[in-house]
């Protein structure tokens, strides 16, 4: 059984989509996104939507073995290709013939192997350690990633003609804190999942405060991290425990990261008091026109930089988002200074 | 009076596929156009008739260019495309791999699309 991609903001829903889309072309797909974001079971939906089912799904973890070990994993060895290699083995690429082969962490591959997995990529043809002749095999190529690998490209660590050939089909996940709604489907999804597992009657679900708490928890585990809580949360059998580890470990975030999640309403009326004052009947006027206008123009910035964080600065999808034009888009950020933040 | 020939543009850069579209408008074609690959890929699976030529950028989210024009190449064989590429990118090598018809470096002038494009409509309909 594939292991369902839960979710359902629109990140999750448009990966889903792109995924019925795209899973029979058996073109190299590359999954980025941060570490525990469900890398995994993007690529093992794909292959259990693509007419290769049935045949193998190997994985490769590219950090987890030296250099020399990833190849022979990867390639194979002829018998007597380097001391202790008594019998020759197949590789991984050979195993996954017809099927999938994922190459997890694909951005640790050392540089030599990258020149001999472009090759594969390009002809489906390599040559197991020791032996001098090719071997073809037709994997479907799917790789994951936690870096960027365009960056690397640029520092000179990862190869730009392999980075375009896996690059032909980019699937991004956004970390969980970019869609808390989906926190609620996963936690019902994982209490069913570990139903059997522990006592029934020690499973609850979270109530709305702790709810609350969960959703405003900044993830950086993803949700591999909400799993173990949830583990942890069935053998404690309390979520108010559990929740207040959380809150503990996100202070400094909270403290340090601005408030996007609603507008700041006190800076609203703090402004409108100031305009009131600037514009009080003692003044020789009291525009309401400049109070509505400046409140609007604070509403705005609020709403275009919040969208704009959550997609990116993807200005495109923040105008659509948005329902204005793209060009409206560009006057409000320069009309309005709105800055784009850096990711610490 | 001819039919005008249906084209697909697919460019991540709003403005680029508006000054496209506005041109080959004026030109008297008949337009459409996606901002990524999945949306140029939901438009050529659902629009009737089809298309008869396709302009793509080679670098864009989800599915690149080159995904693009391979997954054209399959699905739609005989469906022209021009691949278009920005600067500093490097995967005119593989556009030309999963054949697309023309290749256009930018900055290219828009004389020179048309060209390219009235060639490729041209050897289309002589089929």
């Amino acid at each position: 059984m594939p292991p369902p991609l839960i979710g359902s903001s629109k990140s999750i829903e448009k990966i889903r989509e792109f995924i019925d889309h795209i899973a029979d072309t058996g073109l190299n797909v590359l999954i980025t996104g941060e570490s525990g974001v469900g890398k995994e079971v993007v690529a093992q939906s794909l292959y259990y939507k693509s007419q290769r089912k049935n045949k193998p799904f190997i994985k490769v973890n590219c950090a987890a073995l030296p250099e020399g070990l990833l190849e022979s994993e990867l390639f194979g060895y002829e018998r007597g290709a380097f001391t202790g290699a008594v019998q020759s083995k197949r590789g991984k690429f050979e195993l996954a013939h017809q099927g999938v082969i994922f190459l997890d962490e694909i951005g640790d591959m050392p540089r030599p192997l990258q020149a001999k997995l472009l090759r594969v990529l390009q002809s489906g043809e390599f040559a197991p350690l020791g032996s001098e002749k090719e071997v073809t095999a037709d994997a479907w190529v799917i790789a994951s990633t936690n870096q960027n690998l365009g960056e690397n490209v640029k520092k000179g660590l990862f190869r730009e003609d392999l980075y375009y050939r896996l690059n032909i089909i980019k699937i991004y996940i956004p970390p969980l804190r970019n869609r808390p709604e989906d926190i609620p489907t996963l936690i019902d999804y994982f209490i069913e999942k570990y139903a059997s597992q522990f006592d029934r009657n020690k499973i609850s679900k979270p109530d709305a405060d702790a709810m609350e708490k969960l959703m405003a928890y900044s993830w950086p585990g993803n949700v591999r991290e909400l799993q173990s809580i949830l583990q942890s949360s069935m053998v404690i059998g309390n979520w108010e425990e559990v929740v207040d580890d959380l809150s503990i470990k996100d202070k400094p975030d909270v403290n340090s990261a601005p408030d996007h999640k609603g507008l700041d309403k006190s800076l609203i009326v703090d402004t409108l008091f100031d305009l009131k004052n600037e514009n009080s009947p003692g003044h020789a006027s009291f525009s309401l026109k400049k109070i509505r206008k400046e409140t609007m123009n604070i509403i705005d910035k609020e709403v275009i930089s919040y969208v704009l964080n959550q997609t990116g600065w993807n200005r495109t999808k923040a105008s659509k988002i948005l329902q204005i034009s793209y060009k409206t888009l560009l006057y409000k950020i320069s009309d309005l200074d709105i800055k784009q933040q850096r990711e610490l | 009076m001819d039919k005008p020939s249906k084209l697909l543009i697919v460019d991540d850069d709003e403005e680029i596929q508006s000054t496209l579209k506005d041109f080959l408008i004026k030109k008297g074609y008949e337009v459409f156009s996606a901002s990524d690959g999945l949306e140029g890929l939901k438009l050529l699976e659902t629009e009737e008739p089809g298309f008869d030529l396709v302009i793509t950028d080679l670098v864009m989210p989800n599915i690149s260019g080159v995904g693009l024009i391979a997954i054209i190449k399959k699905k739609f064989p005989g469906l022209p495309v021009i691949a278009i590429t920005g600067w500093g990118e490097h995967p005119e090598a593989l556009a030309s791999e999963v054949q697309a018809d023309q290749v256009l470096e930018k900055p290219f002038g828009l004389s020179e699309l048309e060209k390219s494009l009235k060639k490729l409509l041209s050897s289309k309909f002589d089929i």
